[in-house]
């Protein structure tokens, strides 16, 4: 009997990513199912949900297993607001349905873990700064801040974890890397295990700074 | 991209290149990069190693290895077991270790079924050991071309069987035995042990890993709170790799882990696998105590068949394996010395390949299966019942004269079965020190003119000792209920006592 690890992307597509960084966007988040779906242990236990936030905010891919995923092409408006707030709001809605707790009769879910990313900064900062409350308290087992492209700002994603990543453009190349990085720390959990005590990220790729 | 040279540090004069395109294939915990003629690998640990860690690579690729090249079957060894590193350089600080390139067959040629997604990729044991996959109702399942057979799986755990016994002889512990150190093909039936430069050599060596989860031993997790300097902490060793053997042998051929099942320990999910795996294990398929069996309405859909301990249980491994499995996951869980060891998992595969009769249903996913010493034999898998009479062969030794005893040996027979000298000579052990000549069938089965019949192709001394005829070179005797065959009448030889059953 398999337990399941839910993962959660939440991924900008307000009016700034227009243009190239959306078509990076889709190209690195395909990279990545891609990369997982090779994986047989991603394949056996990982869930997966995607919401996007703009003006509007949508879950877009509902949870759903890797191998019954359909990829779906992530659009974006030509300008509007970016609501963060919102959509941290429908993640916490989203992971109290979704997360099998565990019970007297039932195996509990891994720890849920959650992907941010972002080239800007919240416009609903009220909301987004309510919203980080009830996500630290929803007890991810990993929480990853990426802030992307020149405009982004990291002090915001710090607020709601201390792993941020940031990235100084927002091109294919650096999103498939980030994408990359980001299937080797869902599957660290997998390989061997050390003496140790905590797990840790595996180090990021050298183009990337971590912001601690 | 650049060519790369660089030297042994074990022999200045050996040198090995490599191809630097800037990105390497990443590892665990190494980079590895690839020669140019592409008969090695050289993978740097991407972090310096200390003192005694390069102390370690090098008796690997030193003491080690010319322990397994001065031993017996080193070509089997070297080849078809280990890919074990023979040589270490270094550059820039970081080690590196030489090892030979996996084999082609190692890499998946179609891989899922309905995409090229996997093709290319490494065909890590997990793969073959999730029931999902080989679910054709599974969105990805692997394409049947890439499963091979439940033969094929006997033969895979017996070659990683050998490859432990092996190092557990040389005083080595492999610390960290799971599904991703084992590259396994179905379709050859082979299986190669990988990353052996982790290898602990006890009270010399502490280990650096304390496994991979499925595959920890109890008593590693129940002590994983422990200080390293505790004497309670228990850390990887010989017997925590027979726990992690038996694990994979069981998931090989039942597909499904033997200790994950639908007890819950504690609300809290990290609690409550630490200790279904670590103080509170329990076997899924405990006779007695059904505290931890599976809840099938809980099973997704595509683990329905392989995930349900009711529906294929691990006595359809037969007797013997049966009987390691209840040393292995209920005296043995919690009592290493009680687990069986390498050696011994070996013998009781090969008698079972012994049991084994093909399923007569041409399309059953399986092909083969264990005889269940029931009198309506029928093919766990498709359920496809046995079709005729069914011939059952005992082998006895000669004791001291007259009198013969069995060997708790039964060979289970079928239409183009082959004997071996291993079935007719005691003096000849069915292993890795087999030369071809050994390999050859000395006499074959058939089922000829509603007839069961033994040909004898290579026995010297056949004797059919109910009627007191000699059976020489190509001539066949039938074989009846009671008879009793002398195979040979060299010293060590046999006496098949057969049986027909399914009448």
């Amino acid at each position: 009997m398999t337990r399941r690890l839910l993962a959660y992307f939440l991924l900008d597509t307000s009016g700034s990513m227009h243009g190239e960084p959306i078509q990076a966007l889709n190209n690195g988040f395909n990279g990545l199912i891609s990369m997982l779906r090779s994986d047989p242990q991603a394949m056996d236990s990982l869930y997966v949900s995607v919401i996007t936030f703009d003006n509007d905010v949508k879950n877009i891919i509902p949870l759903t297993d890797l191998a019954s995923f359909q990829p779906v092409e992530i659009k974006c408006p030509d300008s509007g607001p970016t609501h963060t707030g919102r959509a941290l709001e429908m993640l916490c809605n989203l992971v109290r349905t979704d997360l099998v707790k565990g019970s007297a009769e039932v195996k509990g879910d891994w720890k849920p873990i959650l992907f941010v990313f972002t080239d800007g900064k919240p416009s609903d900062l009220q909301l987004y700064r309510e919203s980080t409350t009830k996500v630290k308290a929803l007890d991810f087992g990993m929480i990853v801040g990426c802030a992307a492209g020149p405009k982004s700002e990291i002090s915001f994603l710090k607020e709601l974890t201390n792993e941020v990543v940031r990235l100084d453009t927002t091109d294919v190349n650096t999103l498939s890397t980030f994408f990359r990085w980001v299937s080797s720390s869902i599957q660290a959990g997998s390989k061997s295990q050390g003496t140790g005590e905590n797990m840790v990220l595996p180090p990021p790729p050298g183009e990337l700074i971590i912001v601690v | 991209m650049q060519i790369v040279k660089v030297n042994s540090i074990i022999d200045a004069s050996r040198y090995y290149e490599y191809v630097d395109n800037g990105s390497p294939k990443q590892g665990g915990v190494k980079d590895v990069y690839f020669s140019p003629d592409r008969k090695y690998v050289v993978a740097f640990f991407r972090t310096p190693l200390d003192y005694n860690q390069k102390d370690r690579i090098k008796r690997i690729v030193t003491l080690y290895l010319e322990n397994i090249k001065k031993g017996n079957a080193p070509d089997y060894f070297l080849q078809d077991i280990y890919r074990w590193p023979y040589d270490a350089v270094e550059r820039d600080g970081k080690t590196g270790v030489i090892v030979p390139i996996y084999d082609s067959r190692f890499f998946f040629s179609k891989g899922y079924g309905v995409n090229d997604n996997i093709k290319g990729g490494e065909k890590v044991g997990k793969w073959f050991t999730a029931p999902s996959f080989r679910n054709k109702q599974y969105p990805l399942s692997l394409d049947s071309s890439e499963l091979g057979d439940w033969i094929s799986y006997f033969q895979i755990a017996i070659s990683i069987s050998r490859g432990v016994k092996k190092m557990h002889q040389m005083g080595l512990a492999h610390s960290d035995l799971s599904y991703n150190n084992v590259l396994v093909d179905p379709v050859t039936k082979s299986a190669n042990i990988i990353d052996l430069d982790g290898l602990v050599v006890p009270g010399l060596f502490p280990p650096e890993v304390i496994g991979t989860a499925d595959f920890i031993a109890p008593e590693v997790l129940r002590t994983k709170h422990l200080k390293l300097s505790d004497v309670g902490r228990i850390l990887p060793n010989q017997r925590t790799d027979l726990h992690a053997l038996a694990v994979l042998i069981y998931m090989y051929l039942l597909r499904r882990h033997p200790l994950r099942g639908g007890k819950i320990w504690d609300l809290d999910t990290e609690k409550d696998e630490l200790m279904a795996m670590g103080e509170k294990a329990l076997f899924v398929e405990h006779p007695n105590d059904k505290t931890n069996q599976v809840k099938t309405d809980q099973l997704r859909k595509w683990e329905s068949f392989w995930g349900n301990p009711e529906k294929i249980p691990y006595t359809a491994t037969g007797p013997y394996l049966s009987e390691l499995f209840r040393r292995a996951f209920i005296d043995g869980l919690h009592n290493p010395m009680m687990r069986p060891i390498a050696n011994e998992w070996e013998t009781a595969l090969l008698k079972t390949v012994d049991l084994i009769q093909p399923c007569s249903n041409t399309s059953c996913e399986e092909k083969w299966y264990v005889f269940d010493n029931t009198d309506k034999p029928a093919c766990p898998f498709c359920g496809t019942p046995h079709k005729g009479t069914l011939p059952v062969a005992d082998l006895y030794y000669k004791f001291k004269n007259d009198i013969w005893k069995p060997e708790g040996h039964r060979l289970m027979i079928y239409h183009n079965q082959y004997l071996f000298k291993w079935h007719a000579s005691r003096k000849v052990i069915r292993n890795e020190n087999l030369g071809p000549e050994d390999k050859k069938p000395v006499g074959y089965f058939v089922f000829h003119q509603h007839k069961w019949v033994l040909v004898n192709l290579a026995l010297d001394g056949m004797k059919d000792l109910v009627t007191q005829q000699e059976i020489p070179r190509n001539a066949m005797v039938e074989l009846t209920s009671g008879g009793k065959i002398l195979l040979s009448n060299e010293e060590g030889g046999r006496l098949l006592y057969i049986t027909i059953t399914n009448l």
